[in-house]
Order: C-alpha cells, then sequence, then structure tokens
C-alpha cells in the first residue's frame, strides 16, 4: 500500500505530506492511524463506559493468535481503554487475553511471546490454554487429552481437513474458556479480508449453511455474543498500520507471519484455507470494495428457522436433521449408499472432514 | 506389479481414476456409473415427462454433445418416451461457430434427431463479430450471453417445445456459486443452483397441457448439473463422441475466469470441492432473504421457481483468461457508493411503487419487434399487495414480449445502443442494383423477428 500519489498532501488534515494511499485516498501517518483506531473503535459503541455500571466490568475474551489482526486489536483496544480511563475515570469493558497453544514445540517461543506482550499490555488479565484442552472433558488428564487429540488427527488424512478440524476445535475451546471464565463475549480479530476468505472457504468445504453465523455479529449459536472489530479494516491496512505506530507491533508477531501466502507446490500440503487467503491477498490489492462487498452480501444472509434442528457433533452448529451427513441430496447420486456416514451426527462439511473412524474420537 | 482390478466388477483392469472420488474403475464401468448418475438425477428430481419434447442446446462442444449422446442412450434404456431435438443458436463467430455448427450436423445424423439452427443475425440483426467490431473485445460476452439466453427460448418457440436442457456442468455451477459470492449478487446466488429454472407461467403449466408454448413460459433444466466436467470429457472420450474442442476466441469476464482458476485450484486440493460448493450454493439459496416467497412453498426438492431472466450463464467452452475489466469497474462503483455513505452525501429517496406484472399468459403470440411500438403496452394489473420495489417481479418486455424485471428487456437495451451506433448514412447496392439504406435495412429487421413469429403458429 505505497503513496501513489507521491509529494500529495493528505486529503483529511490537509497539511501533512501523504504518506500512504488508502482507498484511492493520500493520507498522512497521523490520519492513517486515527482511520484504522477509528473504524475498529466504532464497532465498540455497544461497550462505551456509560453502558458500565462502576461494580461490575464487563469482560470480553480477546483471542490472540499472534497474527497481524488479533495483535492489532489488541494494540488499540489497550489504548482505547487507557484514553477511556483517562477522560472518565472509568473503563466500558476490561480484556482478557488468551493463547491457544497448538503444537507443545512452539511452547519456547509462545512464552517469550506472551513475555513481549504481557511487558507492554499487562494491564489486561492474561491466560493460555493448549488445544487438547477440549478433550477434558470427565477429568482426563493432560496427557490423555493430548493422547486423545492426537489419536483424532491421525485418522485425518488431508491437511485441508486437519486445518479444518484444529480450527474448529480451537474455535470451540475459546468459546468453553469464555463461558468458565464468566466472558461476556468473545472478541475475534477477522479483518475483512479474513471474513471474506472464511466466506469462500467455508462455502468450498461444504458449509455454505453456516454462512450467516461466519459473519454477524452478535449471538453466536454457541450461546455468547461474537463481535468482531476489524471487520471493516482491511488486512494490507493492519499491515502498514503495524509499523507506523511506535514502538511498532511487527516484534510482537509469531516468526514469519507477514511473509506474503503461497501454496506449497504440491496439492498434497495445500489448503482450501491457503488457497482462499491466497486469493484475497491479490484480490485486495486492486480491488479492496469487492472484498468487503463479499463480507457485506454474506452478512445479508438469514439464518434458518428450521424445526428438527440438531447440533453437528463436530462444529457444534445447527443444522437440519435430513441435511446431516453427505448422502441423500441431489448431488449424491449413488444408487446404493452406505447411509452409515449419516447417523455419525456431522453435517456435510464435516462429513467432508472427518470418517467414521475420526467421529468416534471426537470430544 | 499386478494391474489393479476395477473398484466395480473387479474383472476388468481399471484404467480410469475418477476425477470426482478417486475411485479406480475400468472403461465399462465408468461408462455406466455416469450414465446411471444422470440417470439417477433425472428421475429423483422429475425432469421429464413422457411424451416430452425436449429440446437440447447444443453449440458442438463437450458438455452438450455428451448431453445429447447420454439423453439419447437413456431415452431409450429406461423408456422416457422423449422427443429430443438439437437446437442450435449460430452467433455468427467466424472460425468458432462454422466448425462446432458443423460438428452440430453430424450430431444430429449420429443420434438421428432434428436440427434447427437459429442465428443472431436473423434474430437481432447483429452477428457477435459484428458486436464485437463496435463495442471492442471487452464486454462483449455481455451481449453473448443476453442473445442467447434470449435465443434458446426463441428457438424452443419456433420448434413449439416448452423445455430445453443445456450442458451446464458441475465447475459452471461452483464457478457460479463463488461469482455470485464475488460478485455479491444474492438474487442469483438463490437461484443459479436450481436444476430447473422456469418462470411462474411455466411452473404453472407444468403439467403437460396442449398450450403452445411462448416464449415465457420455457423450462430451462441442468441434467449435467451434478456431473464433473472432466468426467464429461472423459466420458466423450471413452465414447469416441464427435465434439469440437475450440474455445471461443473472445475472452469470459474477469469474476467468471477468477472464479473458474478458484475452482481447478480447489479441485486439485480436493476433488470433492467441486460439489461441496454445489452443495453449499444449494443450502445457501434457502438463505437469501426472500426465498421462501420466491419458491412460494410450491417448489420441491431441488427445483427451484427462480426466473430464468439474465441468469448468468457464461461461456461453457471459454477458458480462464481475465480482462479485469468487469472487476474494476464494479470495484469502482463500489468505493464510490462506500464513500458517498461515509460523506453521507447519500439520502434515501423512495420512489412511488411501480411494478411491471406479468403478461397474461393465455396470450402467448411472440410480439414483434418494431420500433415505434413503445405506446403498446403489455397488460398490467393493479397491485393487490403494496410491496417495495427491491424484489424482482416479472413481466414482459415492452419491445418484443420477452421475459423481464424491466420494461424493456436488456436484450432490447444493448440493441438500442448498437444500433443507435450504427452508421445511419452507409449507402449499400442490392443485388438488382437498387440502392438501400442502412436506415431501410434496419426497418426490415423486425421482420424477420414477425417472420419467426409466423412460422411457428
Amino acid at each position: 500500500m505505497p503513496a501513489k500519489h507521491i509529494g500529495a498532501i493528505c486529503r483529511r488534515c490537509n497539511i501533512l505530506e501523504a504518506t500512504l494511499t488508502v482507498r484511492s485516498d493520500p493520507l498522512c501517518r497521523d490520519c492513517f492511524v486515527k482511520y484504522v483506531h477509528t473504524k475498529v473503535i466504532k464497532r465498540m459503541e455497544a461497550f462505551r463506559t456509560r453502558h458500565s455500571t462502576a461494580d461490575q466490568t464487563r469482560v470480553l475474551l480477546l483471542p490472540v493468535s499472534f497474527g497481524v489482526s488479533s495483535i492489532t486489536l489488541l494494540h488499540i483496544l489497550d489504548g482505547h481503554l487507557k484514553a477511556q480511563n483517562e477522560r472518565t475515570g472509568r473503563k466500558g469493558f476490561a480484556l482478557h487475553v488468551l493463547f491457544v497453544e497448538e503444537e507443545l514445540s512452539t511452547r519456547e517461543e509462545l512464552e517469550k511471546k506472551v513475555g513481549f506482550l504481557k511487558e507492554r499490555y499487562g494491564r489486561h488479565e492474561f491466560s493460555s490454554i493448549h488445544l487438547s484442552q477440549i478433550f477434558k472433558s470427565g477429568g482426563n488428564s493432560d496427557e490423555i487429552s493430548q493422547t486423545r487429540m492426537e489419536a483424532l488427527f491421525s485418522t485425518i488424512k488431508s491437511a485441508t481437513s486437519l486445518t479444518d478440524v484444529a480450527i474448529i476445535l480451537r474455535t470451540r475451546l475459546i468459546v468453553q474458556f469464555a463461558q468458565d471464565s464468566n466472558c461476556e463475549g468473545i472478541l475475534w480479530g477477522d479483518s475483512t479480508t479474513k471474513l471474506a476468505e472464511k466466506v469462500l472457504s467455508e462455502t468450498a468445504k461444504g458449509r455454505g449453511f453456516t454462512l450467516p453465523w461466519q459473519v454477524a455479529d452478535g449471538m453466536s449459536p454457541y450461546g455468547i455474543p461474537f463481535y468482531y472489530p476489524m471487520r471493516d479494516v482491511l488486512k494490507k491496512e493492519i499491515i502498514a498500520h503495524l509499523d507506523l505506530v511506535s514502538p511498532p507491533l511487527s516484534p510482537l508477531l509469531a516468526n514469519g507471519i507477514l511473509a506474503p501466502t503461497i501454496a506449497p507446490p504440491s496439492a498434497k500440503n495445500t489448503t482450501i484455507d491457503i488457497l482462499m487467503r491466497q486469493y484475497f491477498e491479490s484480490v485486495e490489492e486492486s480491488y479492496p470494495s469487492i472484498v468487503s462487498n463479499v463480507v457485506r452480501t454474506t452478512s445479508k444472509l438469514q439464518a434458518p428457522l428450521d424445526a428438527n434442528i440438531s447440533l453437528c457433533k463436530l462444529c457444534k452448529l445447527p443444522v437440519n436433521d435430513d441435511k446431516l451427513g453427505i448422502h441423500g441430496w441431489g448431488g449424491d447420486q449413488a444408487i446404493l449408499t452406505d447411509a452409515d456416514e449419516d447417523r455419525l451426527g456431522l453435517c456435510y462439511g464435516c462429513s467432508r472432514a472427518v470418517g467414521r473412524e475420526g467421529a468416534a474420537l471426537l470430544p | 506389479m499386478a494391474p489393479t482390478p476395477c473398484e466395480l466388477c473387479s474383472i476388468n483392469r481399471a484404467l480410469i481414476l475418477r476425477p470426482k472420488n478417486h475411485q479406480k474403475l475400468c472403461k465399462t464401468c465408468f461408462i455406466s456409473t455416469f450414465e446411471s448418475e444422470i440417470h439417477h438425477t433425472i428421475t429423483t428430481t422429475s425432469l421429464f415427462h413422457p411424451g416430452e419434447r425436449i429440446a437440447i442446446g447444443a453449440s458442438g462442444g463437450k458438455d452438450s454433445t455428451v448431453l445429447a449422446s447420454v439423453l439419447k442412450t437413456l431415452n431409450e434404456r429406461h423408456n422416457y418416451g422423449l422427443e429430443l431435438i438439437l437446437l442450435s443458436i449460430d452467433e455468427g463467430i467466424k472460425g468458432y461457430r462454422d466448425d462446432s455448427l458443423e460438428t452440430v450436423k453430424r450430431n444430429a445424423q449420429q443420434y438421428d434427431m432434428e436440427l434447427k439452427i437459429v442465428g443472431y443475425d436473423e434474430l437481432y440483426g447483429w452477428t457477435m463479430d459484428q458486436v464485437v467490431e463496435q463495442v471492442g473485445k471487452k464486454g462483449n460476452c455481455t451481449y453473448c450471453g443476453v442473445f442467447r439466453r434470449q435465443a434458446l427460448d426463441r428457438g424452443a418457440a419456433m420448434l413449439g417445445v416448452q423445455h430445453v436442457v443445456t450442458g451446464h456442468n458441475a465447475d459452471d455451477m461452483a464457478e457460479t456459486v463463488l461469482m455470485n459470492l464475488l460478485r455479491g449478487d444474492l438474487p442469483r446466488l438463490s437461484r443459479s443452483t436450481s436444476i430447473m429454472t422456469s418462470t411462474p407461467s411455466a411452473a404453472a403449466a407444468a403439467v403437460p397441457s396442449q398450450t403452445k408454448p411462448s416464449l415465457t413460459n420455457i423450462k430451462r433444466s441442468k441434467p449435467l448439473k451434478y456431473a464433473y466436467e472432466k468426467e464429461i470429457v472423459l466420458y466423450a472420450l471413452h465414447k469416441k463422441l464427435d465434439y469440437f474442442s475450440t474455445e471461443c476466441i473472445y475472452s469470459p469476464e474477469a469474476f467468471r475466469g477468477s472464479a473458474r482458476t478458484l475452482i481447478k485450484n480447489l479441485e486439485a486440493v480436493r476433488p470433492s470441492a467441486i460439489l461441496d460448493v454445489v452443495r453449499s450454493g444449494e443450502d445457501m439459496a434457502k438463505l437469501v432473504p426472500g426465498y421462501e416467497d420466491t419458491c412460494a412453498g410450491k417448489c420441491a426438492g431441488s427445483t427451484g421457481a427462480g426466473a430464468v431472466e439474465e441468469e448468468e450463464a457464461g461461456c461453457g467452452s471459454a477458458a480462464g483468461r481475465s480482462g479485469g475489466g468487469e472487476m474494476s469497474k464494479m470495484e469502482q462503483h463500489l468505493t464510490r457508493n462506500e464513500r458517498a455513505d461515509e460523506e453521507e452525501l447519500e439520502i434515501e429517496i423512495k420512489l412511488p411503487i411501480q411494478v411491471e406484472f406479468l403478461k397474461d399468459p393465455a396470450n402467448d403470440a411472440i410480439p414483434l419487434r418494431k420500433k415505434g411500438r413503445k405506446g403498446v403496452k403489455s397488460a398490467s394489473t393493479p397491485q393487490s399487495s403494496g410491496k417495495p420495489v427491491t424484489k424482482q417481479t416479472m413481466g414482459s418486455c415492452e419491445n418484443c414480449g420477452y421475459l423481464s424485471s424491466q420494461k424493456v428487456c436488456k436484450a432490447c437495451v444493448l440493441l438500442e445502443g448498437l444500433n443507435k451506433n450504427r452508421p445511419k448514412v452507409a449507402v449499400e447496392t442490392s443485388t438488382d442494383g437498387e440502392i438501400v439504406s442502412m436506415q431501410q435495412a434496419r426497418e426490415e429487421l423486425p421482420g424477420a423477428v414477425a417472420q419467426m413469429s409466423v412460422d411457428q403458429s
């Protein structure tokens, strides 16, 4: 997002020289930082100080992945809370920051990164939890949970399905954590670009029916509200913003996160999520409004009000009973079908991700 | 190493890796599986009824050739009792259509089917080559698509056929789902995945009746909507079908090209992805606001009653080269909207409710495409419920009577633009030495359409 208008004056303040071009406007550094902040804070209007009571603080969970968006969201909200406090002596809400560890091998790096974050944003509560904790129902020990997770993952053959299942389990774990720690809602860091990616990749995975819940602000089917304060900011804007604040945010990120997405040469190691990320990184370059239009359009879809709703055993989203499994629709043209898979209680998309063997191992 | 036996018959050697699910099959089993899957689609959706006359939209390409071959096979094998007719559109693209039409003519002989060829020149007074000469290579697909849509219906009406089948395959369907998401086009998203699209009057006349087909009640269906493009190619190859494999020389729109590349990449990563996108599309159609109204509780299963007008067909044969013109145009448009929104320059002005209503279906003659008939309005009934204009309501075009949500259908709008720019003073010599002006020649064009409606009555 370098400035196309070299030497131009910032369109907002009309004083300073523009340093970059944002949606075809030349902007100076200060105005751009303000632009990003305003877009995020505008989304947090429900959490202004006037809506908070002195005795009870509203706690919101902020899961941090050390990607550009979640770190930026933490930075912006931290500044916002500080300003609120200075101005009114009160805070509209409190943040609870959560990290989900996925692989033990990264623990050292993670601890270092968490250390950096605590140093800079130490006012907030911090927790970390391992993905295998989702298997910890009924008092399983850490070892058993870990073994069960590994057993499930070993039944999944493709890279796409593996990522898919890991993301779903992570979401479920975060929801569970938020509910257990009395958080009023979850703040997701997804940018416009990320939401558009999600729309197309869920479509590609056969989960078109879940789209109304994938991008909507407000009560989620999990029984806790989801908020996407970064929904109006493009990923490239967030990246440009990283080093315009001081001190810069990029040292806080996970290693290698800023490299452009390149799909592995072999289709076997590529995932649908990587393909979509790559696709939208390129669309975003020349056609940013098309990216936001995808999200805007998707949010117009209405969640179904069907009867006979069950929850899919993996993604835990509501699905009509006769829509479970991959059989029994027009595209399933087999004359004799093994309908067993339909009795697994999985939605169409999740049936593609885990087989019968995996379904038995789900948390 | 011992040869791998076929997973179905376990006798023959497996020669084909099914693109759809990576099943290893022998040639015979592949062909019979492919056919029985199409049969399954046809029977589970009750696509046809005995005695129905069906026009197959035939381009000479792989999809329509396979469709014609499979329908002929299944019609004989399962006694569908269908009368199959090939219907070809001659867009007038030199070096592309000439050869493919020759293929269709051979197909007609091979399959022993009646063939009807309808030319853009006789329908609209313009060949695609002439259109491209005028509008350039960018955006000409819009013309071609809009013209073709009507041409198939007009051809069907000429043949007295009420049902046109097209060769759209699963890849096309998936592409359209992604494209409509990228374009933010919910109305199209809600109807593009239906196996059958029909106009409200056609839905009412779904019971076989002797009413003469009119332009506004022709059904469209896609029996190959779940068939993978790669399997269609394999089927054509192993059945040694005679098809024409040159792609259209004019490039497709950027959105479709972009969606097409994405679909191919997805398929490489997960073979079921094409089918999964189609499934998502079908599920999403039900989430589009107003879906229940469109369906009116009448449509069962996967048969949607969405109107066919301006449904995006694209060019089945075009490759994924993208010009980007359409995308940048939309980007500019969206950016302007966003800016207006941000600066609050826009004030919502509510227009008085004005919705064109459907013409009396009993009046099934094709009205003449004539200039100066603008005063003659199609019979419209007063609106009963004061619904806002947000939803498409189908009426018919004031000029030609074709199904349209606007006063004038898209083809007539495009034609008006084309005709406006045609040199008015051009002079040419007719065969008998008489000097005829272009103006005069244009006056005669509607005559061609008039002739059509005479022919079919």
